[in-house]
């Protein structure tokens, strides 16, 4: 019919024209169908999906696991994790290093055999470069806290930094005839000293009324002192490249679990290629408001400017190829000491945004292992492998913890007082809740009721309290107590979420109606709006979840901290602020365990900033024939030690 | 014809330049931070750093910025993929799409045209009522629905395809036919309606009474006048088919553009919103154009007023 129609169509109107059109068409559809589909590749010896592919793999701006999964593959810390007890290794650097000064100091010796993947050795001023890179000002993120928590003189380099990002950014704006804006609110109480109006003992140094300001040489002079002092500054951080091969790392305060955090991508080495790619404006090693930024194209193995010679990196992998929300490709790195000895040559991530689709590639024999499985039958998959029917599926026990925040610090919500400033209100709500019911009849898929913020059994050495049962008689007595008998006076309550906790949500707020008799407002928002409700306490109880970055209680605990940026609830709990610097000053282990748990009771059994619900286990699926890759806690996965018999 | 060809491009970069000042009103309307990523709260000073570095502390330098950028077709970095610029997430996506909504649409029009004109022929019989049930279908179910069932039967039970991904031509058909179906589905209604007006024209009824065979009324002079509408509904299904593919990418894990579309407003990524919305907008007013002027070599009557 088909061709009838276009032979058809040319007698009809008889013209060229259309068969111009007809042969654009077919060129334009032929040109598509080369681009778009690129070219392919052999099947690499282990192939796994990513579902939403990866975020970066700049070590110092990761914030999720899937990055992190595909970086600690392709670089090497100083130490590594046992991929099956999550104990810290040697990686990088001869293990273990050598520890002095009561703890706060640690020595390192980078090996002689640390290659990265261009044969360069690598260096501890490798290591500066990379944890340096984490912490400044235009090349950091969310996780530079884990060097500005703990490395001596880190917290106040930053803050220097960015003060002087202020400033900067202030007198720009002031010498372009912008005005500044409140976000400059930090650099306005300088500037008349910088200005030179007033001078640093306060006094007045021009009248007022011959007041001129040149703000271009106030910013010239600002930006050329700061630059002149950004090396002398950092050297007062405590990260020292001693000699080519010895690092050595003072600590603010004895962390037993330093070594573990070394494997994270902020702690990663960065070759000095990317000084290659460091945007130097008029030659300054910052940019004009201050900050430090790269090129971001560096983390491209094809990339070439400048003289860079593409990604390189210095763990058992290099990137080989990286095709945007289609592909990562890992091949053994030449030049790493096991690269002889790894069976695993070539490794694939692919990106399949529908897992159910993923799971149909698993099925087929496509794909031969899947970290992830997050689909709305869950259920199904830990019903297969509880069973034993499915012994390629795995439920992994996670460090994480999914819980529900009350809003401590609010006296109102939206114009209606909140009732959970008081303790009695928050543990009635935290008592009433039937958590089995939610994990056993509802969500059904394997997790673990949750008694305690910390997972137990996953972080050896430390038991967390055991939390309270449910009991709704008593916490009927605390709404009594607090004002509220049966419910009474209570103003409807808002329970806030992400449209995915759509079913645990209803469940909480049928338990809470039937067992307190209040009104439960069920208020879903999108990802985005929640996180921003929830930051800035615009909720009266709000979901939350939280995963480990490390494996020591205080990466749960620290949360709830008074005034930690990760405090949703606005806890202020001046015991336990208490209890937990003490475990931090505390050497003994065993004392420093008995302080968190101590501190962790008062949450999960006095004042319930938090109630937790449940304890993550996360299905994953590894093909018979793949050895060598073991489920853990955190869902890291070296494949160095990986064996494929397909 | 040059001067109304001039005239219109004029006039759809108007059209464009009010989509960008509405959009950019919108993206900094919304709530919700670029910048946080993973679980964390980022830190305020990480933050202050990334707005600075991004211009997004001044909304009215931004606005200029990308403007000016776009204008030399450089879109800026994404906030949400720091190692790709808007214009490298777009030069991966916008072919995959493109690919993916032509076919669909040459499909829609391989199928829809015939059936709407059997359809129409054989008005009232069983042939008929078959050709407006699957029309019917094909409007009424979700592509979530459709392609879930298509990738099951061709890619699980009958392994003639691939499950999902992108990079072979055996990746195509799939996710162009579940894109296709609604499509098929308006096309053949509106072939069917035009095709029913036109054998009922004086201009048919001559063409019978002089004694033309009916193949050749209704291929030789129904179809060209009946077939109008369908071409002017091309354009803004071409547009539509790129638009809305969302679904079908995420079933067949097709990396088009519809996807980021969707997430870099569900990430307030105000690059990759105002980039994507510009280049949809940019095809839209394009392919509406180009449409029209199809039309009127079609029928010399449309080219007056194009």
């Amino acid at each position: 019919m088909g061709c009838r129609l276009a032979s058809l169509d040319w007698n009809i109107v008889g013209s060229m024209k259309l068969k111009i059109l007809a042969a654009g068409i077919t060129l334009l559809l032929f040109a598509l169908v080369v681009y778009a589909l690129g070219s392919t590749s052999p099947r690499a010896d282990l192939t796994y999906v990513n579902p939403s592919g990866i975020h970066t793999l700049d070590p110092s701006r990761m914030s999720w696991t899937q990055d992190f999964r595909v970086a600690l593959n392709l670089w090497e810390g100083l130490t590594t994790w046992d991929p099956q007890t999550l104990e810290p290794l040697g990686a990088s650097a001869e293990f273990p290093p050598m520890i002095s000064d009561g703890g706060l100091t640690y020595t390192f010796t980078i090996r002689n055999d640390a290659r990265w993947s261009n044969g360069d050795g690598v260096t501890a001023q490798d290591f500066v470069r990379g944890w340096r890179r984490a912490i400044e000002p235009g090349s950091s993120a969310d996780y530079m806290f884990l060097i500005t928590d703990r490395i001596v003189g880190a917290a106040d380099y930053v803050a220097w930094r960015i003060e002087a990002v202020t400033q900067l950014s202030a007198l720009e704006r002031l010498r372009d005839g912008w005005g500044i804006k409140e976000t400059h609110a930090p650099a306005i109480a300088r500037l008349p000293i910088l200005a030179g109006i007033i001078n640093p003992d306060g006094e007045l140094s021009q009248q007022i009324e011959d007041l001129s300001i040149d703000w271009a040489g106030v910013y010239d002079d600002v930006f050329t002192r700061h630059v002149g002092e950004l090396d002398t500054r950092f050297d007062h951080v405590g990260i020292e490249a001693r000699d080519p091969r010895t690092l050595v790392v003072r600590l603010t305060t004895s962390c037993p679990y330093f070594l573990d955090l070394l494997g994270l991508p902020v702690f990663l080495p960065v070759h000095e290629s990317i000084d290659l790619l460091r945007m130097r404006p008029e030659g300054a090693p910052i940019t004009a408001e201050g900050l430090v930024v790269y090129d971001p194209q560096w983390t491209k193995p094809l990339y070439r400017r400048n003289g860079y010679p593409g990604l390189i990196t210095n763990g058992a992998y290099r990137l080989s190829d990286w095709t945007f929300k289609r592909r990562v490709r890992m091949a053994v790195n030449p030049f790493h000491r096991m690269a002889e000895k790894m069976h695993c040559r070539t490794v694939d991530m692919l990106v399949y945004e529908n897992i159910s689709a993923a799971i149909m590639a698993y099925e087929a024999g496509r794909v031969d292992f899947l970290p992830a499985m997050d689909v709305p039958y869950d259920h199904e998959i830990a019903r297969l492998s509880l069973s034993g029917e499915r012994k390629d599926y795995y439920l992994c026990p996670v460090l994480a913890t999914y819980f529900l925040n009350f809003n401590c610090v609010s006296d109102e919500v939206n114009g209606v007082a909140n009732p959970f400033v008081d303790r009695r209100v928050r543990k009635a709500f935290a008592l009433a809740l039937n958590k089995k019911g939610i994990v056993e009849q509802v969500l059904r898929r394997g997790d673990r009721v949750a008694k305690s913020f910390v997972p137990p059994d996953v972080i050896s050495g430390y038991t967390p309290p055991s939390g309270l049962d449910r009991d709704v008689e008593a916490a009927r007595q605390l709404l009594v107590e607090a004002g509220y008998p049966g419910g009474e006076g209570l103003p409807p309550i808002e329970l806030l979420y992400t449209p995915s906790d759509e079913l645990v949500s209803q469940a909480l707020a049928r338990m809470w109606e039937e067992s307190l008799g209040v009104g439960i407002e069920l208020r879903s928002r999108e990802s985005k709006t929640f996180a921003e409700d929830k930051a800035n306490h615009r909720f009266m109880v709000a979901r939350g979840n939280w995963y480990a970055d490390y494996t020591d209680p205080t990466t749960f605990l620290d949360c709830l901290r008074t005034g930690n940026g990760n405090n949703d609830s606005g806890y202020a709990g001046a015991r336990y602020d208490t209890l937990l610097d003490r475990a931090e000053a505390e050497g003994d282990t065993d004392k420093r365990t008995a302080l968190l748990r101590q501190a962790e009771a008062i949450v999960v059994e006095e004042d319930f900033p938090i109630v937790p619900i449940l304890h993550y286990a996360t299905p994953v699926a590894i093909k018979p024939y793949v050895s060598g890759l073991y489920t853990n806690a955190r869902l890291w996965f070296p494949f160095q030690s990986v064996k494929v018999d397909r | 014809m040059r001067s109304p060809i001039l005239r219109r491009l004029r006039l759809g970069a108007l059209t464009v330049a009010c989509v960008y000042v509405l959009t950019f009103l919108m993206v900094i309307a919304l709530p919700g931070n670029p910048f946080q990523q993973g679980q964390h709260h980022i830190p305020p000073e990480a933050e202050m750093a990334l707005r600075a570095q991004y211009d997004m502390d001044n909304n009215w330098v931004y606005f200029w910025q990308f403007l000016v950028g776009a204008l030399k077709l450089d879109f800026g970095p994404t906030f949400t993929y720091n190692d790709w610029t808007c214009n490298q997430v777009i030069a991966s996506s916008l072919p995959v799409s493109m690919l993916i909504g032509l076919m669909a649409v040459l499909i829609a029009v391989l199928i829809g045209v015939p059936m709407g004109v059997v359809s129409a022929v054989r008005r009232r019989t069983w042939i008929d009522v078959s050709c407006l049930t699957l029309v019917l279908l094909g409007l009424s179910l979700p592509t979530f629905v459709t392609g879930s069932a298509l990738l099951i039967v061709f890619s699980v039970y009958l392994n003639l395809a691939p499950i999902g991904g992108w990079g072979t031509i055996a990746h195509l058909p799939l996710p162009a036919l579940t894109l296709a179906l609604p499509f098929i589905a308006c096309v053949a209604r509106l072939t069917r309606t035009g095709m029913l007006d036109a054998l009922g024209s004086d201009f048919v009824r001559t063409a019978i009474a002089k004694g033309a065979s009916k193949r050749g009324v209704i291929w030789k002079h129904a179809l060209p006048v009946a077939i109008l509408p369908v071409v002017s509904f091309l354009g803004p299904a071409m547009a539509q088919a790129m638009t809305g593919s969302f679904v079908v990418e995420k079933v067949f894990g097709v990396p088009g553009m519809g996807q980021h579309f969707v997430n870099a407003a569900l990430n307030r990524d105000a690059g990759l919103i105002l980039s994507t919305v510009l280049v949809f907008a940019t095809l839209l007013v394009l392919f509406n154009l180009f449409v029209d002027l199809v039309c009127a070599m079609l029928d010399p009557r449309i080219a007056e007023g194009v």
